[in-house]
């Protein structure tokens, strides 16, 4: 692979780039599904590729080859200045690259259990044990589970010097039960929507609860057909972790994605409110509002080493005691705000995808207190769990969501069960409605596998750290009034 | 299975190109069925050793499963009917050619003294939106061949004055059919018209929507409507419908690769022909799209739109047409007295399944319509609408483009449900 990646670059360098960095990734991933007793879905895929970017006269080519023989590799990197020359000729400034001096590092995320050593019956095993503890329940229609197993062994080397060894291993699962009657679908998901992963091996698989919380989960889905509606109108809401995860990840991630702030991402996933003259002057929440990038986050989804610029990996604030102070940076637009080094956080999701701006791990930090003590604060609330669906505007102020249940909170109990519940607000209004988070003993690192940006469309996964949160008056029953 | 091809995109955002990216991939999939026990590997080694490797282990997996008790044995062989889709024009058009038209396009963004930001792109192959591949060549050893392949061709453009916008669209498999320059022309002038936006209230607004707005709403309600699976599993608003009067009888609604708006492949990941299927003829629910084995169930054969097997998701429709009408938008505009034209819908998702309820985002270009006319623009609106209810109240229906890979009109709907408002 280091092979490769060196001629890609010699090849680039000799037909005339300025800069020019390559990425020979190797990658592996384990995808396995139950549904209803029998396997839903199999398959044990691979593939290996090269991607080359270069500097050409000031501006950006990209191409990206499976075809990894001699002749292949340089066809690419010769594509790569090709398509740079072409980006040339509709530039304003040459792109300037802030300073990083030039890393050879090793690194790999932590993996005690080698998950594609795991024999696949066990790992079906597990599936069917969850599969049965679900339908033993009576009215559940569907039982879907997987687990799923990703492994990235990339190479990055550029023409300054850098020469990056890096292995990814991740490990994840979950499942869905779903009840159906003639007008009202339900489902509940254990451990989040969309399963649960993280950075390790196969402890991490063993270290979660699946099967023990099997039957409560297809109970809930099946009690949601015959719960109440859940009521619209101003209501305080307290966000269990996992939801709370995508609220930061839509309000607070892309957002902050300094790409979109420049309108970079105009034409599809669109800009940002948070504009530059913003930055250190907005009060983005309340007081207990900390939210912070961490790409060095242990077991994290978007915890690297080097990103994709081949920049170290960083932490840092993006708001601090409610106030707005940082974006998600890259070398290219660094200078932009003024920052003389990268926040490292160039990511891309394969060997065929040009490396861009990608949220790292973003995360609400804890505040004081259970669960219980945030729900016995409570006079009158809705307690809202696991997200069910998500919609935000181009600029990411309105946003709407559902989760998939919600408890009635009076007195400090949970009082009743309630279906459909959505909520919709005002980023930064929603924000600073936020007089609750709880501490540490609650906090626990949720993950999104679904991120979509770019074109063409890339997808990035990143671990969003939440305690429970409690939020004011905001507005609740979208889509289902009355 | 083997699918991939080539990709080349350029992008272009504040009068400049940002990124500019080309992609050559190719995978095989490699599917081994004993009895009733079925494997699948996936890789892009295709040299001799790496499709051995991937045959055992495939093979592996197969035997460490248990059986499935309805898997049906892998299909013989079948008959299509060909598919004009590739256009070599189109797959060797290089960066220099994408360059100039995104040039021209720029070029009538900073007249106007706008931001223009877009895409070109140009495919040969089966690589997705998402990096996803489908099938270009599916053999089996029942003697099963087929492969297909197409091009196609997608210039985008967004023209920007601060935060109002305008947005213009064209797909086709041809790049000679695009003109970078002329959609740059029309988001323009949506942009300028976009300056301004007065606030209205929400509520329920008789509603013009262009095509492209209406294609992402179809494309949505068809992924948790229209797959047999759904239907038969209970979760579709068709569940238990079919035969029945379930929307407006303008409303006729198909899946067709060959619509010449269309091209698409003329058969699934099965291997089945795909045929052209009709969901919606005026108004009734007439069928949902089948695999083999939704329609196995159902004793009926399958139309050919299966994913790759196993899988958990059933059959979906690729390629939705609606049908329309004669006229322009414009004419559309003219029979309403007080409502809003919105020219794309953004961020869509699902609220309620059953009745196809989304919410979403009206985005670059939303106008007030006053005596038939644009008067001015609009903030924009998030809705929540049901999707079936609004086809229940359609009228008057436009000419049919291409948008997003769905063929359909621009409508007018009444009592369209504009929720809650933004703040630009």
């Amino acid at each position: 692979m280091n092979e490769l990646a060196r001629l890609a670059l010699d090849t680039a360098a000799a037909r005339g780039a300025e800069y020019a960095d390559a990425r020979a990734i190797e990658f592996t991933r384990e995808d396995i599904q139950v549904k209803n007793g029998e396997v839903g879905g199999l398959d044990l895929s691979g593939s290996s590729g090269l991607g080359v970017r270069v500097l050409v006269g000031g501006a950006w080519g990209f191409a990206a080859s499976d075809d990894l023989t001699k002749e292949g590799v340089e066809t690419c990197a010769a594509q790569a200045v090709a398509i740079g020359r072409a980006s040339a000729s509709l530039k304003h400034e040459n792109v300037r690259l802030a300073p990083e001096p030039a890393h050879h590092a090793v690194w790999a995320s932590e993996c005690a259990i080698d998950p594609f050593r795991i024999p696949l019956e066990r790992k079906l095993d597990l599936l069917f044990r969850i599969d049965a503890e679900m339908r033993a329940v009576k009215g559940v229609k569907n039982a879907e589970s997987f687990l799923s197993f990703q492994r990235k062994h990339q190479v990055f080397l550029s023409t300054e010097g850098s020469d990056i060894d890096q292995t990814l291993t991740r490990s994840g699962g979950g499942y869905t039960a779903t009840a159906v009657s003639a007008d009202d679908v339900q489902r509940r998901s254990f451990p989040q929507a969309e399963g649960y992963h993280q950075a390790l091996g196969y402890e991490f698989i063993e270290s979660i609860p699946f099967v023990a919380n099997a039957r409560r989960i297809a109970e809930e889905s099946v009690a949601l057909l015959t719960a109440a509606q859940c009521p619209a109108g101003e209501h305080d809401i307290i966000l269990e972790g996992s939801q709370l995860a995508l609220q930061i990840h839509e309000s607070v991630g892309h957002p902050t994605e300094l790409d979109r702030v420049l309108g970079m991402e105009a034409n599809y996933a669109g800009t940002s409110f948070l504009t530059l003259e913003k930055q250190g002057k907005l009060g983005f929440g309340s007081k207990h509002v900390n939210l912070v990038a961490d790409a060095t986050l242990p077991h994290a989804l978007a915890t690297f080493g080097f990103d994709d610029d081949g920049v170290e990996a960083q932490r840092w604030h993006i708001v601090k005691d409610g106030l707005f102070v940082g974006y998600l940076t890259s070398r290219e637009l660094a200078h932009r705000v003024g920052d003389s080094r990268s926040r490292g956080c160039v990511r891309s999701d394969g060997w065929h995808h040009i490396p861009m701006i990608r949220m790292v791990n973003l995360s609400l930090m804890p505040g004081r207190g259970s669960l219980e003590d945030l729900l016995h604060d409570t006079d009158r609330g809705i307690l809202m769990e696991t997200n069910r669906s998500w919609s935000i505007d181009q600029l990411r102020y309105n946003f709407q969501f559902k989760t998939e249940l919600a408890w009635e909170i009076r007195k400090g109990k949970r009082t009743r069960l309630l279906k459909n519940p959505t909520y919709q607000g005002i980023t930064t209004q929603f924000w600073n409605s936020c007089d609750f988070i709880c501490g540490p003993e609650e906090w626990k690192p949720w993950g999104v596998t679904n991120c979509g940006k770019g074109q063409p469309g890339q997808v990035a996964e990143i671990t969003h750290g939440t305690a429970p949160a409690r939020f004011r008056k905001i507005q609740v029953g979208a889509g289902y009034e009355a | 299975m083997l699918g991939g091809g080539t990709e080349a995109l350029t992008r272009f955002a504040n009068n400049e190109i940002t990124q500019n990216v080309a992609e050559r991939r190719y995978l095989l999939s490699v599917r081994v069925v004993q009895g009733k026990r079925t494997g699948r590997a996936t890789g892009n080694d295709l040299s001799r050793a790496g499709i051995a490797r991937l045959i055992e282990q495939a093979s592996d997996a197969t035997r460490l499963q248990p059986e499935i008790a309805d898997l049906l044995p892998l299909p013989g062989p079948q008959e299509y009917r060909a598919v004009d889709a590739l256009d070599p024009e189109t797959e060797a058009l290089g960066a220099e050619v994408r360059a100039r038209e995104v040039g021209r396009a720029v070029d009538r963004c900073r007249e106007a003294g706008l931001e223009g930001a877009g895409i070109y792109e140009v495919r040969a192959g089966t690589i997705g939106d998402y990096g996803e591949i489908g099938a270009l060549a599916l053999a089996n050893s029942r003697g099963l061949f087929a492969y297909h392949i197409g091009t196609s061709a997608t210039f985008r453009v967004s023209a920007l004055d601060g935060t109002a916008s305008g947005w213009a669209g064209h797909e086709s498999h041809r790049a000679r059919d695009i003109s970078g320059e002329a959609l740059s022309a029309r988001a323009v002038e949506k942009a300028l018209r976009s300056r301004g936006p007065k606030p209205w209230a929400p509520g329920r607004y008789a509603v013009v929507l262009e095509p492209a707005a209406v294609a992402d709403l179809i494309q949505d309600m068809s992924w948790i409507s229209f797959g047999a699976l759904l239907v038969q599993e209970g979760r579709s608003f068709l569940s238990g419908k079919i035969g029945h009067k379930v929307m407006g009888e303008n409303i006729t609604l198909r899946d067709d690769p060959f619509h010449p708006l269309q091209r698409g492949s003329p058969f699934d990941a099965e291997g089945m022909p795909t045929r052209p299927t009709t969901i919606i003829e005026r108004g009734i629910a007439k069928s949902a799209v089948y695999d083999r084995q939704t329609a196995a169930k159902e004793g009926r054969e399958s139309t050919g739109h299966g994913l790759p097997v196993p899988n958990t998701y059933g059959p979906m429709a690729r390629h939705l047409v609606l049908e329309g009408g004669e006229g322009s938008v414009d004419d559309l505009v003219r029979k309403v007295d007080r409502g809003l034209l919105v020219t794309r819908v953004w961020y869509t998702n699902v609220v309620d399944p059953k009745t196809v309820t989304l919410t979403g985002m009206t985005r670059d270009g939303l106008f007030a319509i006053e005596g038939g006319k644009v008067t001015h623009a609009v903030r924009n609106f998030r809705f929540n609408q049901s999707v079936v209810q609004m086809l229940n109240g359609v009228g008057g229906m436009s000419s049919q483009e291409r948008s997003g890979g769905v063929v359909c009109p621009g409508l007018l709907v009444r009592d369209f449900h504009m929720s809650s408002a933004t703040e630009f």
